[in-house]
């Protein structure tokens, strides 16, 4: 007989299954390409938060720097495409792995650092990033990168009108993310990592390798971060360092997280589902006037939650679960 | 839409026709409006240019929709003649200086709202995205206060600029050395100081290479952080080098900074030529006081063009009404853009998109026409405007007087 935790496990794919189906089947009766947009937005704020929680809501390696590894996976494709012609799927797995490698560089010395130093790091040298960016005259310094766009394309990745390959890409994304973490959860290195948050030195005394765990949850964060970044690329087909690699991105990517419930499976895509379309209607619909009560709204809103809910919404349908017999 | 157009002409007439008194009424009933949609940040750093930017608009469609003796297209009239005297409304979006959601406003009031034409942003990166989804959905889109060379060289159809960008800003800089020169006051060497951002770049670009072209020698070239918390360091480099004409790119608070290092570490060159920005702003001048007197700027308007053309001070002074303020650089800038684009659009005969941008295409304002101190407006194949010449303005105790060139000059250069 599966046990209640297997119970659990399967009764969570099922889940993800028909929320998948739900959003595929969603753009089918919205046809307003704002709409639309929103929803590829959501899509792609819940992948790279979920990205975002493996490292720092699983591992517990509180990161806020997370728009370096943005902003390495938008440039490198984006470089790679209008420099050299190559096609923005190499150049994504290629920034991808660019990433990944730079998280490692950076976990080196980084990961001697315990929590908020730690934190503190990663907002250094995403500003670090940004100011490289802002003076690298082959990445088109200040001015940015302008993706050439002459007509619909699955090979360029690039379409005129339609978001709905966007969104499907998006959707991809969150939903192999979704599962990573998914398999991580019940790996050997989902309990390491667990345990490295949890408490450090207990689990070093218990064997795990705590450095390597640090290092492993950064690889896997950045190069989905990473991936994300060169779909925004593509998405807006034009990027300068100010759009994709500023502060303001690493904390998107959190907050999410954060407001649905961070080091949890569906935390992310809850919180990306609540704050996008908040953020995007109450501009829309409210910012125009110039008062700023698009601004005040959505601030009271997360003040509410963190407030009411410090563990995150999702803590208001996850009920606590009986002792083992 | 052709028949819709000939009914309401023919209904128009019959109108008119039967009875001149029934016609406001008529003209009333059918009560067309024409929209427009307006992308300015509305909130965070850059909140304030996006709401004097509402100003400004408000001004040119009460000029646009009610009646004013002034000497400017469709001042006279109320509403648009060639629409039957349809008004000329805008809608606003808030695009928070970020490309992405500039692109996304732009295509929610072209999908939503059903604006025929966008004008903005501000920001050039933001104007980049934007204009690219307006021209996917075939809608004109007028740069008003943009200024990157780069967006008219993106082979557009629907992109337009009535204004100068940096490079023409660059080159009026450098015609003032040359007509120096002609007076036998020749600028032999100068300091770039300029923020490292695109507008920052752009400017020292363009400094840097017709300084060169003109054999005047380029002592610094000074890169600095923006919203930089010190620029000791930078100063200290600009007095060493000893330039005979400072030229900063610097936004308000940089701007405010230099100039206060300056002072501190004594330091006075004998110009300070500026690329506008935060040289154009009285909250500088008022952080600085008399260290002000003699700076110099580029500009695309002075206010002391009223002394020549009685409209600007007219517009001013409709506009002060509304906003407290006089009108600035970028103001009269998004002002004449309005103006541009209502002409455009009664021109265009049908109010539709791609009627707009023919009509665009084909505009030919003389410069007397505006409250800019412009020749004329005519777009060339790129959409920019070419005949749109900046001015020189030098401080005079509490204002600035406009010295360069000399059409336009109401005083002559101090320059030691």
């Amino acid at each position: 007989m599966a046990s209640a935790f297997e119970l659990r496990r399967r009764n969570q794919l099922i889940i993800a299954a028909a929320v998948v189906a739900v959003m595929i089947a969603l753009p089918l009766g919205i046809k307003d390409v704002y709409i639309q947009n929103i929803l590829v937005l959501t899509v792609m704020y819940a992948a790279l938060s979920q990205s975002w929680n493996i490292l720092s809501g699983y591992c517990g390696q509180i990161s806020l720097g997370h728009a370096l590894y943005f902003g390495i996976g938008a440039y490198a494709s984006t470089l790679l495409f209008v420099k050299f012609g190559i096609i923005p799927w190499f150049g994504m797995a290629a920034g991808g792995i660019f990433a990944a490698a730079i998280a490692l560089i950076v976990g080196w010395p980084c990961f001697r650092l315990g929590g908020h130093y730690f934190t503190i790091a990663t907002i250094v040298l995403a500003e670090i990033g940004l100011i490289l960016f802002l003076n690298w005259s082959y990445a088109g310094e200040a001015s940015g990168l302008q993706i050439p766009v002459s007509g619909d394309s699955w090979t360029t990745f690039t379409f005129l009108r339609s978001k709905l390959p966007y969104y499907y890409f998006a959707l991809g994304l969150a939903a192999v993310v979704w599962l990573v973490t998914y398999f991580i959860e019940d790996s050997k290195w989902g309990y390491y990592w667990r345990a490295v948050r949890e408490n450090t030195l207990a689990a070093q005394s218990l064997g795990v390798q705590v450095f390597r765990s640090k290092m492993a949850a950064a690889a896997v964060s950045a190069f989905f971060t990473a991936i994300g970044g060169s779909f925004y690329a593509q998405f807006v087909s034009y990027i300068d360092p100010d759009s994709v690699m500023v502060f303001q991105f690493s904390l998107l990517m959190a907050l999410p997280a954060v407001i649905g419930g961070i080091g949890t499976l569906w935390g992310p895509a809850v919180g990306a589902a609540i704050l996008i379309p908040l953020t995007e209607l109450t501009r829309s619909y409210m910012g125009g006037g110039g008062k700023g009560f698009d601004l005040i709204f959505y601030g009271a809103v997360i003040m509410i939650i963190a407030l009411a809910r410090p563990e995150g919404l999702l803590s208001l349908v996850t009920r606590t679960r009986p002792a083992p017999p | 839409m052709k028949t819709k157009i000939t009914r309401r002409e023919a209904g128009a007439l019959v109108g008119g026709a039967v009875a001149g008194a029934f016609a406001p009424g008529l003209a009333q009933a059918q009560g067309k409006q024409i929209v427009i949609g307006g992308l300015y940040p509305l909130s965070g750093a850059n909140a304030q240019i996006g709401v004097d930017a509402k100003h400004a608009y408000d001004t040119a469609l009460d000029v646009i929709n009610n009646k004013h003796d002034l000497d400017l297209p469709l001042a006279k009239t109320e509403g648009l003649p060639n629409l039957s005297g349809a008004k000329l409304a805008m809608t606003f979006a808030d695009h928070q200086s970020d490309p992405q959601k500039g692109r996304a406003e732009a295509e929610r009031l072209i999908t939503q709202d059903k604006v025929v034409a966008l004008i903005g942003t501000y920001q050039s990166a933001v104007a980049n995205t934007a204009s690219v989804a307006a021209e996917r959905y075939s809608i004109p889109f007028l740069g008003a206060d943009t200024s990157s060379p780069s967006l008219h060289r993106r082979g557009l159809k629907f992109f337009f600029r009535a204004a100068p960008h940096d490079e023409m800003f660059t080159q009026t800089m450098f015609d003032f050395f040359d007509d120096l020169k002609k007076k036998g006051k020749p600028v032999q060497s100068i300091a770039l100081f300029y923020e490292d951002t695109i507008f920052g770049a752009d400017s020292a670009n363009v400094q840097r290479k017709l300084a060169g072209e003109k054999g005047i020698k380029v002592v610094a070239d000074i890169k600095y952080r923006s919203n930089s918390p010190s620029l000791t360091a930078e100063v200290q480099q600009l007095k060493a080098a000893n330039a005979q004409v400072l030229m900063p790119s610097s936004y308000t608070t940089d701007a405010i900074l230099l100039m206060k290092t300056m002072a501190e570490l004594g330091y006075k060159p004998p110009a300070i030529l500026a690329q506008d920005a935060g040289f154009s702003e009285q909250t500088l001048f008022n952080a600085i006081g008399a260290q002000g007197e003699g700076v110099m700027t580029r500009s695309t308007f002075s206010l002391d063009l009223a002394q020549k053309k009685p409209s600007v001070g007219k517009v001013n002074e409709l506009f002060k009404a509304r906003s407290g303020k006089d009108l600035n650089d970028l103001t009269a800038r998004q002002f004449t853009a309005a103006m541009i684009m209502a002409d455009a659009i009664n021109r265009s005969k049908t109010g539709e998109p791609q009627a707009i941008r023919d009509a665009l295409a084909a505009t030919d304002l003389p410069g007397d026409q505006t409250i800019m101190p412009w020749r004329r407006v005519k777009f060339d194949e790129n959409g920019q405007n070419n005949d749109c010449t900046p001015v020189l303005l030098q401080r005079r105790g509490d204002k600035y007087v406009t010295v360069f060139p000399a059409e336009y000059a109401v005083a002559d250069v101090v320059w030691s």
